[in-house]
């Protein structure tokens, strides 16, 4: 059953600048699946068209029957839950009330004004925390008080909390160690099969794209490149993916970031997909 | 285009003859002179020159080479009458209505007092004998109950001042007001109650609500409103946009992103902004009573007006020593709260 489904879309910034060229793709329930390139390929650009962030100018994004447009942009995000590449979590504000506060869209008014949620919530914040590992004494800190792991951690949980059908995660690991991006990856795996969410989660390392995804797609320049299996991925498609003079920087606002990151990329990452595969 | 062809030339020349940077160049000396005479003209205009030659006479007057000075007068005639400072209260026993001898108030006692009046008719004097009741601390009580109350005045002022400031904070926030023209509106009351003085304020509240304390409530309230209203609304549009982002992404709605991203983050500064807003609050409070709005001010204003410096003394003091220990107060809250 396809859950998220993306039409022929395109987009064009208003400079110009095209970051997403005709993608058609469908993403069944359940599924774990990992959008993978170089910076500027198009990935978040991607993601934010699902939550209408980013409104295409070609084709169209259908949730679960429910097309992504402004008149229903509410409905559609009540059933999304986000994860950011920086930690957004609300600095001076408890762990527990971060994660509550994914449920802020259902939340009476004047409960949310009080910080008053009803003991069930309390429950489920503190199930999902106890789901992600963290203990009992970390939920009344502060979230600025914890470990850039922890918090994506926290992330995690509020994501989850207003059991959503869908889970966008933009680069979650991007500011984290490797020991600590396995982890907070691991967990956001076990969360996601447990309640059989679907999680679109873009990254921009191979090797853990290969290790949890169950499905990997690979955009270059805002076209799919590679859509299938993470066995699939051979040095050859790799090497097309972050091709020196492909990822020629015209694509992404960060485009000299980019350049630099692609200088000494495929050599790096034929010898890491040799290793792995 | 010739700033290119400047630049151009700078860089083939040797470093020899580079234009190095001048501190003192004929456009800031002509600078410094207009800006001199400016200073003169407004000197004269404000009689600075008038200051100068009393301050001058007055430290004459000091060390002995001249035999008057107004400056000297006036601070003398002030420390004559105000030590020693007004403690006690006297009032005449017969006309405290229902005085009872056998039952006086507390530490307090009865003086007789016999005086010489000069009749001006028969050209004699006679004597007269009248009781007086003594408090011996009476005034302190008097000037302690109205400092209290000078506090109580500066403490409801702030309150309001915050009630009026959170919708002015809300509004007059570029990211969070409902509409442009609410925006513009909440600054510019906020500008407009800076900009009118409390006292001033004050002078039209006690024509609106009478003489008392809450005409000074209400000018502090209204005019400090300016002040937070501005500091909130500031604050707001600097708090970290990511966490709302976020939040806003969910599906949330403004104002509980108001609650939930907005106001952990800014709180801290809105309790250091009241915190320097109580502290003014209660230093304007003493003297909104000049013009009968309630407090201390009202006292020190009619002993002033009435030449009794031994009071305003006291009075005073009682100011200083509130503002010492407001100051010590805070101070310590404020390492409490970091």
């Amino acid at each position: 059953m396809t859950i998220l489904k993306f039409d022929n879309i395109s987009h064009q910034f208003p400079d110009g600048t095209r970051a997403i060229r005709e993608v058609s793709l469908s993403i069944p329930k359940g599924e774990l699946c990992v959008l993978l390139g170089p910076s500027g390929a198009g990935k978040s650009t991607l993601l934010n068209t699902v939550n209408g962030i980013v409104l295409p100018t070609g084709g169209r994004v259908v949730l679960d029957g429910i097309p992504v447009e402004p008149a229903n942009l509410m409905a559609v995000r009540s059933r999304i839950g986000m994860i950011h590449q920086q930690l957004h979590l609300v600095p001076r504000l408890s762990v527990l009330h971060n994660v509550l506060a994914g449920l802020l869209p259902v939340t009476p008014t004047w409960r949310a004004m009080l910080k008053l949620f009803p003991v069930d919530q309390q429950r489920k914040a503190c199930r999902l925390l106890e789901e992600v590992e963290l203990e009992e004494r970390q939920i009344h800190r502060r979230a600025s008080d914890m470990s850039g792991g922890q918090q994506q951690r926290v992330a995690i949980a509020r994501a989850f909390i207003n059991d959503p059908d869908l889970v966008l995660a933009d680069e979650p690991v991007a500011s984290l160690d490797p020991t600590v991006s396995r982890h907070v990856l691991d967990l956001l795996r076990r969360a996601s099969r447990q309640r059989n969410t679907t999680v679109l989660c873009s990254l921009h390392q191979v090797e853990f794209a290969q290790e949890f995804a169950d499905r990997i797609v690979a955009l270059r320049h805002g076209a799919v490149i590679y859509d299938g299996a993470p066995d699939g991925l051979t040095p050859e498609i790799l090497g097309a993916i972050y091709d020196r003079e492909g990822a020629a920087p015209v694509t992404a606002p960060h485009s000299d970031i980019a350049a630099a990151e692609m200088a000494h990329a495929p050599a790096a990452l034929a010898a890491r997909a040799e290793l792995v595969g | 285009m010739s700033n290119a062809t400047e630049t151009a030339r700078s860089t083939t020349r040797p470093s020899e003859s580079w234009e190095l940077h001048r501190t003192i160049t004929p456009r800031t000396i002509g600078v410094l002179l207009i800006i001199a005479l400016c200073a003169a003209f407004s000197a004269k205009n404000v009689e600075l020159d008038k200051a100068v030659t009393e301050t001058w006479t007055a430290i004459k007057v000091m060390v002995g080479l001249a035999d008057e000075s107004r400056v000297i007068n006036g601070a003398a005639n002030f420390l004559a009458k105000s030590f020693p400072m007004q403690i006690s209260t006297m009032q005449e026993t017969n006309r405290i209505e229902g005085f009872d001898p056998n039952d006086l108030p507390l530490f307090s006692y009865v003086e007789v007092r016999t005086e010489r009046e000069y009749s001006v008719l028969e050209s004699n004097y006679t004597e007269v004998t009248s009781e007086f009741l003594i408090k011996p601390v009476g005034y302190l009580v008097k000037v302690a109950v109205k400092m209290w109350e000078t506090i109580e005045m500066a403490l409801w002022g702030t309150v309001f001042s915050i009630l009026l400031a959170v919708p002015l904070a809300v509004f007059g926030a570029s990211n969070f007001t409902p509409h442009r023209a609410l925006y513009e509106a909440s600054r510019a009351v906020c500008s407009f109650n800076r900009a009118m003085p409390e006292l001033i304020l004050a002078l039209f509240f006690v024509l609106m609500y009478g003489f008392g304390p809450i005409a000074g409530i209400m000018a502090l309230a209204l005019h400090t409103s300016g002040f937070l209203g501005k500091f909130f609304a500031d604050e707001i549009e600097n708090a970290d946009p990511g966490p709302q982002r976020a939040l806003r992404g969910t599906g949330a709605s403004r104002l509980k992103v108001l609650r939930f991203a907005v106001l952990p983050q800014v709180l801290p500064q809105y309790y250091a902004y009241v915190q320097y807003i109580l502290e003014r609050n209660i230093r304007t409070a003493t003297v909104l009573g000049i013009v009968g709005a309630g407090g201390i001010g009202t006292e020190l204003k009619g002993r002033w007006d009435l030449f009794d410096y031994d009071h305003v003394a006291t009075i005073l003091l009682a100011i200083f020593l509130t503002v010492v220990v407001l100051e010590f107060l805070t101070q310590r809250l404020r390492a409490k709260a970091m």
